[in-house]
């Protein structure tokens, strides 16, 4: 299949190697190029947004509202009279946002705690893994709801809320993972040679972790959407007039039987940037899981 | 290819959030009861002392009967209630009332004189916000047994501290804070010298129509009719009033037949509905006031220049016109049209370069940033989103705060606002209350006895609200509507309220039903001539 040399010369080569047989593994992929077309293109939109809008997200106009979608409005525009394209385009930058900032928030975090939990054993795990237990035991979307109501509603505070509820799984994940290489050969071969317990947490059993953790997060960006969308349909995450997609839905929902592409247009947009992920993530689960 | 069912169904859940989606409930509401959706939101008690919100001073005035009746059709001559005759002594001090015979509370007790003085004395000592419409008049818990008190069974005796216009004192004590308790039911209920209040949060002991029997908190209120009222049988057997707050579950529930009567769809579901089979829809006008209040604690509203550009940056018309079609009117002195002196003149609309130039004038070319309290109901976010367009224009970037009623009020009296949008009823038909509470801040501290719209906002005023006292001593009704549309005009100027609109309740009911009276005031809905 592949014409590459295997023996590779340096270590950036053989990362390279790496990455270009899992690029390929997934462009032939058919769900997962699917999944990574869409979030492709989600990226590029949320990049793009100021420049492919036809009008600005918040532009009211009150002679112009509840107008069906065709002509100067491609997707109709809303209860005030603001272009709806404009609005979903804008909308996928905070989607966006929110998903990065979670990700980048709650993977290293559970990362951390699941790799030195692993490691240390003993009751450094015990300790650790009970405070992942008491996180896990809260419905997700429930335990950001009440954080976000004990901080007060906000797109900043409906980030740290998922984030904190985001992370024990991934503690999880790293845990057993990281029981998995801490007794392997070059985990010892490294210990002998002197390596501290940081230096074998950071070095040897992270990298070991990420290709799991990678795919596990991919699938969770779905729910992230979905739990971000959930708290914007009920007040508590972007505020008005912010075109956040749930709180979107949440004000057109009083127009779904005369004016349906209110609250449809932004529900079919988070469907498809969350299936985009969930297919992505099954892509890059093919692709990175040894045992698949 | 692996996929794992929980993965894939995740998304779907985006599409079951996009549809509102009604639990399937029974058909058509049985005889004899009549069900009726309403936001109960800002409920928060049916203690008729403590009952400060369109909702419980509605259902309040369906479960006890007041000292007196408001009467739209002359505003200056209230009807008696409880009280049946009254007269005017001491210099237009003294009022001695006699109290309506064979009014019977629910318990089958017989209303009484004491009842009357208890209800007023409960007030006063409970001093809970509605309080300020009774101690107004000088009651305070010191002077208390002597200023009320009972001469006889059926008769009892009112002294002032001084001699208000007649019809203020006869209007005020038609307001639902005078609903006459059950003395004997609230003090068996008495806990810790509470006269009975946490129990009469979600009990009643009244002499209305109806009676009731349960509240259960976001769900639902029910009412049973007394049979035997002496004012006689209501036409319906039981009230249900469920709450409900998403306007478009109200419509879908109205027209499969679950709710006889929905109490707040938007204009544009009124419009949607115009049409359809067996839904007749009307509209009714109401006293409330849409409004802003601007927290002067705040260094920037505070400024003269600022109240003012603020003025001019919203668009009252164009909203009057789309989103509150039929559903309000433009509206900016604060007596609504149907209260004597009500001024009818609407001097401000949108006018940004104006306001841009007030507000260099003030040293904030470049705008500034407040919040704006806002109660989370479609129509209030569409106005509050609609102004925060608007204020944009001149660089006022506002950022909405929404949350339930009982949320935004809380902060509202409590002062931790900037900008609160709300909407202002009246208590009684005079116009003293509402100059009471735009135009009067007798003490601008925190733990003023007498927090007014003017207090909620920080706003001192003693020049007002020496002419606010000054008017209800003017017995001449001509020269006292005088009094009061200068004080308008003065508010209307310069002052922490942007008076916006004046509503309209909008109502959809099945056909075939007749006899829902909304009031002017939310104290004189009556279910009563409900029938279907």
């Amino acid at each position: 299949m592949t014409a590459l040399d295997t023996s590779p010369g340096s270590r950036l080569a053989a990362r390279s190697a790496r990455i270009f047989l899992a690029g390929q593994q997934l462009i032939l992929n058919p769900i997962g190029l699917v999944g990574l077309l869409i979030v492709a293109a989600l990226v590029l939109v949320a990049l793009l947004a100021p420049m492919l809008a036809p009008h600005a997200p918040d532009a009211q106009n009150l002679d112009l509202r509840l107008i069906a979608p065709g002509g100067d409005h491609p997707l109709g525009t809303d209860q005030l009279g603001r272009d709806i394209l404009s609005r979903i385009l804008h909308g996928a930058r905070i989607t966006l946002g929110i998903v990065a900032l979670v990700v980048v928030i709650a993977a290293p975090i559970g990362l951390v705690v699941g790799c030195v939990a692993g490691y240390h054993g003993g009751w450094v795990d015990v300790v650790m893994m009970r405070i992942t237990d008491v996180f896990l035991a809260f419905p997700r979307l429930i335990l950001a709801l009440a954080l976000v109501a004990a901080m007060g509603p906000g797109i900043t505070n409906a980030v740290i809320a998922i984030a904190v509820t985001a992370w024990p799984v991934y503690a999880r994940i790293a845990r057993a993972e990281t029981l998995t290489v801490r007794g392997t050969d070059y985990v010892s071969a490294a210990r002998l040679q002197g390596a501290s317990s940081w230096r074998l947490i950071r070095r040897q059993i992270m990298p070991a972790c990420t290709n799991s953790l990678i795919v596990r997060v991919t699938l969770d960006m779905a729910g992230i959407i979905l739990t971000a969308a959930g708290l914007g349909f009920l007040g508590l995450g972007a505020q008005p007039p912010s075109p956040e997609w749930g709180a979107m839905i949440a004000q057109g929902r009083e127009y779904l039987f005369d004016q349906w592409w209110i609250a449809t247009v932004p529900g079919v947009a988070i469907l498809v940037v969350s299936l985009g992920f969930n297919l992505l993530g099954d892509g890059l689960r093919d692709v990175l899981d040894p045992r698949a | 290819m692996r996929y794992s069912q929980r993965f894939i169904l995740l998304p779907l859940l985006a599409a079951a959030v996009a549809a509102a989606s009604v639990a399937p409930a029974a058909a058509e509401a049985p005889r004899g009861v009549f069900v009726m959706a309403k936001a109960l939101d800002d409920l928060i008690s049916l203690d008729p002392a403590e009952a400060f919100e369109f909702s419980g001073v509605e259902v309040i005035a369906n479960l006890y009967e007041r000292l007196f009746d408001g009467n739209p059709a002359d505003p200056a001559a209230p009807a008696g209630g409880v009280v049946e005759s009254w007269e005017v002594g001491g210099g237009g001090r003294e009022f001695t009332f006699a109290i309506r015979r064979g009014l019977v509370f629910h318990s089958g007790n017989p209303v009484t004189a004491d009842d009357a003085v208890f209800s007023i004395r409960r007030v006063i000592r409970l001093n809970k916000t509605p309080a300020f419409i009774l101690t107004q008049f000088g009651l305070d818990p010191e002077n208390l047994d002597a200023r009320v008190r009972a001469l006889d069974g059926h008769r009892f005796r009112l002294t002032l501290d001084r001699a208000y216009a007649p019809a203020l004192v006869l209007n005020v004590l038609s307001a639902a804070v005078t609903s006459v308790v059950e003395r004997a039911a609230a003090l068996a209920h008495e806990r810790d010298g509470d006269l009975g209040h946490r129990w009469l949060r979600t009990h009643d002991a009244g002499s209305g129509a109806f009676r009731l029997v349960v509240w259960n908190p976001g769900e639902h209120l029910i009412l049973d009719a007394v049979p035997d009222h002496h004012g006689g049988a209501p036409a319906i057997r039981r009230v249900v009033i469920r709450d409900i707050r998403e306007p478009a579950t109200q419509r879908v529930m109205l027209m499969r037949g679950d709710i006889d009567l929905a109490r707040n769809l938007g204009p544009d579901q009124i419009v949607a509905l115009a049409g359809a089979e067996g839904i007749a829809t009307f509209s009714a006008p109401q006293a409330r006031l849409f409004y802003l209040g601007l927290n002067q604690a705040n260094p920037i509203l505070a400024r003269p220049e600022v109240r003012r550009a603020l003025r001019y940056l919203i668009d009252y018309r164009g909203m009057a016109r789309t989103v509150l079609a039929g559903r309000a009117q433009v509206h900016q002195a604060f007596l609504p049209i149907g209260f004597p002196g009500a001024l009818e003149e609407v001097p401000f609309a949108l006018d940004p370069a104006r306001a841009r130039a007030l507000l260099v004038d003030a040293g904030l070319g470049d705008g500034f940033a407040v919040t704006m309290d806002t109660r989370s109901d479609p129509l209030a976010l569409q106005i509050a989103q609609a102004i925060q367009a608007t204020m944009a224009q001149a660089g006022v970037r506002i950022e909405i705060l929404p949350g339930d009623g009982k949320q935004v009020l809380t902060r509202y009296r409590a002062r931790r606002h900037d900008i609160f949008i709300g909407q202002w009823g009246p208590d009684y038909l005079d116009p003293h209350t509402n100059a009471a509470a735009f135009a009067r801040n007798p003490d601008n501290g925190s733990d003023s006895a007498d927090k007014t719209l003017a207090w909620r906002n920080g706003w001192a005023i003693p020049e007002l609200t020496e002419m606010a006292d000054a008017a209800v001593l003017e017995r001449d009704p001509i020269r006292r509507a005088a009094r009061y549309r200068v004080l308008q005009r003065r508010i209307q100027e310069d002052s922490p309220f942007v008076i916006l609109f004046q509503e309209k309740a909008l109502i959809a009911a099945r056909d075939g039903v007749k006899g829902f009276s909304v009031g002017l005031m939310s104290d004189r809905t009556l279910y009563r001539d409900l029938s279907k």
